[in-house]
């Protein structure tokens, strides 16, 4: 179907506000980014001026060993903790749908972690193992698992522990909610027919309900993935990064380096090099998904 | 961020609507919550209905880090409000550095008063930038029940924290804020000064990796891992949580602020009575008793309109009486010598016996005067909370934090001016 000239000009004109609220809250921010990552533009060194430096801030990100470490432990992070939720949010969702009495009631609890902010939720979590009277600490002390005075945020590795349950602990439900959407729309006679044919609950479990859940699982995993690959408040409120950086996200250093150093220039060069890093993720996921969507439907 | 550059706006907008009808009007912009509020307000009052000049409080946000980024802003936009700022003590040589503070020199004539170590911290280049408005430092408190005399090296101090562990009178033998924040710096400040080792040295070389530093890192991490003097937990608490444990009697020694000596001392204290306070202890012969320098500074904003009405201001408040004044409603230490001396009404005052507070203050060392204080701070935070977690060894993670702050003066464009050549 083509347009004349003159509708093709009023389709213009009826996407432009569109188009300039868009080019508003993101392509001219996200330029001006961009720009500003080839300068140096430094608040707290105003004697250096703001000289335009080409790929100097790019230049120095990657041999910031700080950055590098960043980087390499977001995406530990994120694999970790996603595996964590999707394996407890699938086994709240089978539950969450075989459940016969009280649904609403269980789905209500479930989804509660989910409401609370973050902040808050992390803060309990940190009262809960820092220091010889956290709730959780000296019960784990208490059952053997570890020295009694064990000082969990103050261990590089131990330090993980409480962000990853605190994260899971906030995240999971989101997970099962989205898996009890896939398992809702698998059609209960697949189930009835395996039943005749003599299947028992994991050969159904792996035959029916896995394939079939393949795209919520999907999509799950992708929310899930570039939302821990932004995870910031959580260990901000935590650990604030250490002990040392060992728990510092690429989001925090990113923080850190604009909003406290007030190092515009490299700062924007971190942020576009985050920025490129999810795009090119999410992409090359959309990709895959967007395939396995494609061929999961009957 | 959004809401800041909002309200930003909106009072930029406001200043210069009424700058017509309000000659006689200053900003002031500092910490304007409950007590310090109600006296800075009382004193600007009267120095209104004394001099004729009005000084309007521009309120801030109390945490350090939002009030200097704040500041950053307006004063890297040349606004010339607000006219007088109030800095914390690492920030001066970093706003002069950057040309947005009035030089004090002609105005500020008589500075004896002071003592030396808060008009070091206020100078840049050897001009002065900032009148110190009252001091915090960091010094000892000890259980009189627990230590014969005041622990003045750390050999007693040790020796006495673990008697009084062993004894199972305590629980801590020490406690102090090693969280990875800026207050392990002055802790750690402290330390080294004890061990007669410095962040910068004189001419202003990195001097972080000379032995005394490695010694006192290594002191401070044997404190915790070996001895086991401080907990570990320590590694993430700040001023608060230290205080909570001595003053429930839970540790024989605290280093600290002098804000904790008033709540201490209180009724429901389970420590009022049984405590002193001392310089922090160093090594006989090396080392001298340091205590970090905190507290707060006035300074002039070098695009006032009005300067000499400023310097009134800043006069006025840095006078004597109103040192007092400030001592009595909230406690803080006057940066005069000679308020503490007999008969100047500091008696009771304090809590702490005046001669004592001197004593303490006069061990007052500033942390490192350059305007890259803050990054600097930042790099040997990490490194050292690195050490104390026992991720690097002391004097590893001493030479990393070398490299790199030598690394970021030469970036600034300090390291020109001043020799800081690694070996």
């Amino acid at each position: 179907m083509s347009a004349s000239p003159s509708e093709r000009r009023e389709a213009w004109l009826f996407v432009s506000p569109a188009i300039a609220t868009i080019a508003a809250v993101a392509i001219i921010p996200m330029a001006w980014t961009v720009w500003e990552s080839l300068h140096l533009h430094d608040l707290r060194m105003p004697w250096l001026g703001r000289p335009f430096v080409g790929a100097d801030n790019y230049l120095e990100a990657f041999g910031d060993e700080r950055f590098r470490d960043a980087m390499a432990r977001t995406f530990a992070f994120a694999a970790a903790s996603v595996s964590l939720e999707l394996v407890i949010g699938l086994i709240f969702a089978l539950a969450m749908s075989h459940a016969l009495r009280a649904r609403a009631l269980i789905r209500v609890l479930v989804l509660m972690a989910w409401a609370v902010p973050t902040v808050v939720a992390a803060l309990v979590w940190r009262f809960m193992f820092e220091g010889p009277s956290g709730v959780a600490g000296s019960l784990l002390a208490a059952l053997g698992v570890v020295d009694a005075g064990f000082s969990w945020f103050v261990h590089p590795v131990a330090a993980w522990v409480p962000i990853l349950l605190a994260d899971a602990w906030k995240m999971t439900p989101f997970v099962a909610l989205l898996l009890l959407a896939g398992l809702e729309s698998i059609d209960p006679s697949l189930y009835d027919a395996a039943r005749m044919d003599g299947a028992g609950a994991w050969r159904q479990f792996r035959e029916i309900t896995l394939p079939l859940l393949r795209p919520a699982l999907l999509v799950a995993v992708l929310f899930r993935a570039l939302d821990a690959f932004r995870v910031f408040d959580v260990i901000y409120v935590m650990t604030g990064g250490g002990p040392g950086t060992s728990t510092e996200p690429i989001s925090l250093y990113t923080f850190t380096t604009l909003l406290q150093h007030l190092r515009f220039g490299y700062g924007s060069a971190l942020s576009v090099l985050v920025f490129l890093t999810t795009f090119v993720l999410a992409l090359l996921y959309i990709r895959l998904v967007g395939r396995n969507l494609l061929e999961a439907k009957p | 961020m959004m809401v800041r550059a909002v309200t930003l706006a909106l009072m930029l907008l406001a200043a210069g609507c009424a700058r017509e009808d309000r000659r006689d009007v200053l900003t002031f912009s500092g910490s304007a919550v409950g007590r310090e509020a109600d006296v800075l307000r009382t004193q600007l009052a009267r120095f209104a209905a004394e001099r004729g000049i009005r000084v309007e409080i521009r309120a801030t946000p109390d945490s350090a880090d939002q009030r200097h980024q704040l500041y950053v802003q307006w004063l890297n936009a040349r606004s010339p409000e607000p006219d007088i700022l109030q800095l914390d003590v690492i920030w001066t040589p970093e706003f002069a550095a950057a040309g947005w503070l009035l030089p004090l020199d002609r105005f500020a004539h008589d500075t004896a008063d002071f003592f030396p170590a808060t008009l070091e911290a206020n100078r840049w280049q050897g001009v002065l930038f900032g009148l110190p408005w009252f001091v915090d430092v960091g010094m000892l408190y000890w259980r009189t029940d627990l230590f014969d005399r005041a622990p003045g090296t750390f050999d007693d101090l040790a020796g006495g924290a673990a008697r009084a562990l062993r004894d199972g009178r305590v629980r801590y033998g020490l406690v102090w804020q090693a969280a990875r924040y800026e207050g392990l710096m002055t802790v750690f400040v402290e330390i080294l000064g004890g061990f007669g080792g410095a962040i910068l040295d004189e001419a202003g070389a990195v001097a972080v990796d000379a032995p005394a530093a490695v010694s006192a890192l290594t002191w401070m991490r044997d404190a915790i891992h070996r001895e086991g003097i401080v907990p570990s937990a320590a590694l993430t608490w700040q001023e608060e949580q230290t205080r909570f444990a001595f003053q429930t009697g839970a540790a024989a020694a605290m280093r600290n602020w002098p804000y904790a000596y008033a709540l201490l001392s209180a009724g429901d204290s389970a420590v009022a009575g049984r405590f002193a306070v001392s310089p922090m202890p160093a090594v006989p012969g090396t080392g001298a008793p340091t205590g970090a320098l905190g507290g707060s500074q006035l300074a002039i904003n070098a695009r006032t309109a009005q300067p000499d009405e400023a310097w009134a201001v800043v006069e006025y408040l840095t006078a004597p009486e109103q040192m007092l004044e400030r001592a009595r409603v909230v406690g803080q230490f006057p940066s005069r010598a000679s308020v503490y001396e007999p008969g100047r009404g500091l008696e009771g005052v304090l809590g702490i016996d005046p001669a004592a507070a001197r004593d303490v203050v006069a061990a007052a060392r500033p942390r490192p005067v350059t305007p890259v204080y803050t990054q600097l701070s930042e790099i040997l935070q990490i490194r050292v909370h690195r050490a104390l977690t026992r991720q690097q060894e002391p004097a590893a993670a001493l030479h990393e934090a070398a490299r790199e702050m030598r690394a970021l003066l030469a970036r600034s464009g300090l390291a020109a001016e001043r020799t800081t050549e690694g070996p």
